[in-house]
């Protein structure tokens, strides 16, 4: 039975397109936006955690703020300090960095100066492309030798050959550093463009540039299989309580992916559920077809009745009919929903995560509305008069 | 009365409230038709022909009296009742044919099966062997809108025959045809009657109810003697 109701109710869709069409207008336009937004949502929420996560979850960096006590806390012997007192870290690095010009003959850049421990390229997977980082000695030493990211090199040596050449540093003299290695080029975590760095030596620096034992900053990698987030959270409240919250600025990834996954999620549901109220709207509509086609086929109804067609029969048919149409509407929805976050996607080069959830409850709520707004019609089409139904023009 | 009757009416009154009014459509009436029997039922308009037709098709049930559908006393009945009654026992042939415009011959011809819960397969072959009876096998595929008058007249009888029903009840099946075309159908009938099949006919046409085995007149409700 379900099988002929399907049947005729596709006839009758069939016989009447551009109606079924128009009518459907509502359900279509509404499962559309809802598909749309959730899997924009989504799209969304993975591109950002996407580009948060970029250089490593695992990482957390701790900049300390000028001021008395930071001074005297956050040297370089920190480091260990910090390293022995919060479980969970791989290691502390110490970085400084700041602005700087650069020239090799006639070739100037602008670029990032860090000064960095010679294992710091070892801990942080970054390996050279040619010669090699800077080694314990030239640190200890205090050597001008210079380590160059892959960006600075192209600008600086469009020839290649680096290794073993010259470059100025401009701070607030000019200083001549050899070359020692180029670094492979590295993705960027959110605040280090590896590649557009130059790495010297972090005595050199001290030294040469920056002449205060502060340290700019801590890069923190926790352990694996350890939780960032909660290490995260260890080390704020370490260090709110040995030197103040005002004294020092901690940037987690981590926590910044949680923050972001939870808004865009709540952001993209509030829209959908906004989206979800035409729906309704489109319920309606398939409650005014089915009423102009219950009107339109009362002599067909009549001569079901007589045919031997129980209330129940009819009332099974206009009902299946409803979700037929609903359905119908909840397909072209999906396809729709999906043409636009392909189209939104690639305008705004997010890559695609198709929100599968949001197609099941399209479907589902389809399927609800034909049920509901079905149902009066349906109800009124079964409880027609076989005598009247029989004589109506 | 004998149990071989398909239709027993005894004093059966059907009344209706019309603004103010009570109508009287019919006033105690009385009806037998035996199995086998070829019956019409004429009167003018407004007699209580159609009135009497309905309450014999199962569609509306009487005010008072008892009316018996092979042998059931249908008085009490609800409406899903009479459903499954129309169904199993009458078979209906309307003036305007009334064929399902957007189902093909046989799938009009399967409909009264589909309500019977009778299985697909089973279903096909009734109604082919029923399309078969009425000269219109090679039609089968056809949608009403490509058939002639007489052929979907045919076709209606064809649906009427599908469930074995006790009774058709045919009203003006011969209205909407030319002359030629309402003969041939009458002959049908006919054919169908000296196989076994109880036929009601409900006409205002006068030669068309004299051919019939027997006559019921009705006027302002009551049997004409």
């Amino acid at each position: 039975m379900i099988w002929e109701n399907t049947k005729l109710a596709f006839a009758s869709m069939k016989a009447n397109k551009m109606r079924t069409l128009l009518s459907l207008l509502g359900i279509i336009i509404g499962v559309g936006a809802v598909v749309a937004i959730l899997t924009l949502g989504n799209s969304a929420t993975e591109s950002i955690t996407d580009s948060i996560s970029a250089g490593g979850l695992e990482m957390v960096s701790i900049f300390p703020v000028s001021g008395q006590k930071s001074s005297e806390t956050f040297d370089e012997q920190f480091c260990e300090t910090l390293k022995s007192e919060i479980n969970g870290i791989d290691f502390v690095l110490p970085m400084n960095t700041s602005n700087a010009n650069f020239r090799n003959q006639q070739e100037t850049t602008t670029a990032q100066l860090a000064g960095v421990p010679s294992n710091y390229a070892e801990l942080m997977n970054y390996d050279a492309e040619s010669g090699e980082f800077f080694s314990q000695e030239d640190n200890i030493f205090k050597r001008q030798v210079c380590v160059l990211g892959a960006d600075v090199a192209e600008e600086l040596f469009p020839d290649g050959n680096a290794v073993g050449q010259y470059i100025s540093i401009f701070r607030t003299q000019a200083k001549s550093y050899q070359v020692v290695g180029v670094m492979e080029s590295k993705d960027a975590m959110l605040s280090v463009a590896f590649d557009n760095y130059v790495y010297v030596p972090y005595n050199t620096y001290t030294q040469r540039f920056r002449k205060v034992s502060m340290v700019g900053t801590y890069v923190v990698r926790t352990a694996d299989g350890e939780d960032p987030i909660a290490i995260g959270d260890s080390i704020t409240s370490y260090l709110d309580s040995l030197v103040g919250s005002d004294s020092y600025n901690l940037f987690s990834p981590a926590t910044l992916a949680e923050m972001a996954q939870s808004i865009t999620g709540t952001f993209s549901t509030f829209l959908a559920a906004i989206a979800a109220i035409s729906l309704v709207v489109g319920g309606i509509g398939i409650m005014n077809i089915m009423l102009v086609s219950v009107s339109e086929r009362t002599r067909e109804i009549g001569v079901r009745k007589a045919l031997g067609a129980t209330n129940s029969d009819i009332m099974g048919q206009f009902i299946t009919e409803a979700i037929a149409l609903t359905l119908v509407g909840g397909f072209l929805g999906i396809i729709l929903g999906t043409g636009i976050s392909v189209a939104v996607t690639n305008l705004v080069s997010w890559t695609l995560h198709i929100s599968y959830s949001s197609y099941i409850i399209a479907v589902g709520f389809s399927m609800v509305i034909g049920l509901f707004f079905g149902w009066y019609p349906a109800r009124k089409a079964a409880k027609l008069d076989p005598i009247e139904s029989l004589n109506y023009e | 009365m004998a149990s071989d009757s398909v239709i027993e009416a005894v004093d059966v009154r059907k009344y209706y409230i019309v603004g103010d009014y009570l109508v009287k459509a019919l006033d105690g009436v009385d009806v037998d038709i035996r199995k086998g029997e070829f019956v019409s039922i004429m009167g003018p308009s407004g007699s209580g022909k159609s009135t009497l037709m309905n309450l014999i098709g199962c569609l509306d049930r009487p005010t008072s009296g008892i009316l018996k559908i092979d042998g059931t006393d249908t008085s009490d009945f609800s409406e899903r009742d009479l459903a499954y009654l129309r169904n199993e026992k009458i078979g209906f042939v309307f003036q305007q044919f009334n064929l399902l415009g957007k189902l093909n011959a046989l799938e009009n011809v399967m409909t009264p099966l589909l309500y019977a819960r009778v299985s697909p397969k089973e279903r096909r072959e009734l109604a082919t062997e029923a399309l078969e009876r009425v000269g219109l096998a090679d039609r089968m595929k056809h949608k009403p809108n490509e058939l002639s008058g007489g052929q979907k007249q045919r076709v209606a009888i064809a649906r009427a025959l599908v469930n074995n029903p006790s009774l058709i009840l045919a009203d003006e099946p011969t209205g909407a045809l030319d002359t030629k075309t309402g003969n041939q159908i009458m002959e049908l009938f006919e054919q169908l009657n000296s196989e076994g099949r109880t036929i009601v006919l409900v006409t205002h046409n006068r030669e068309l109810g004299m051919a019939c085995s027997r006559q019921i007149l009705i006027r302002d409700g009551k049997l004409e003697k």
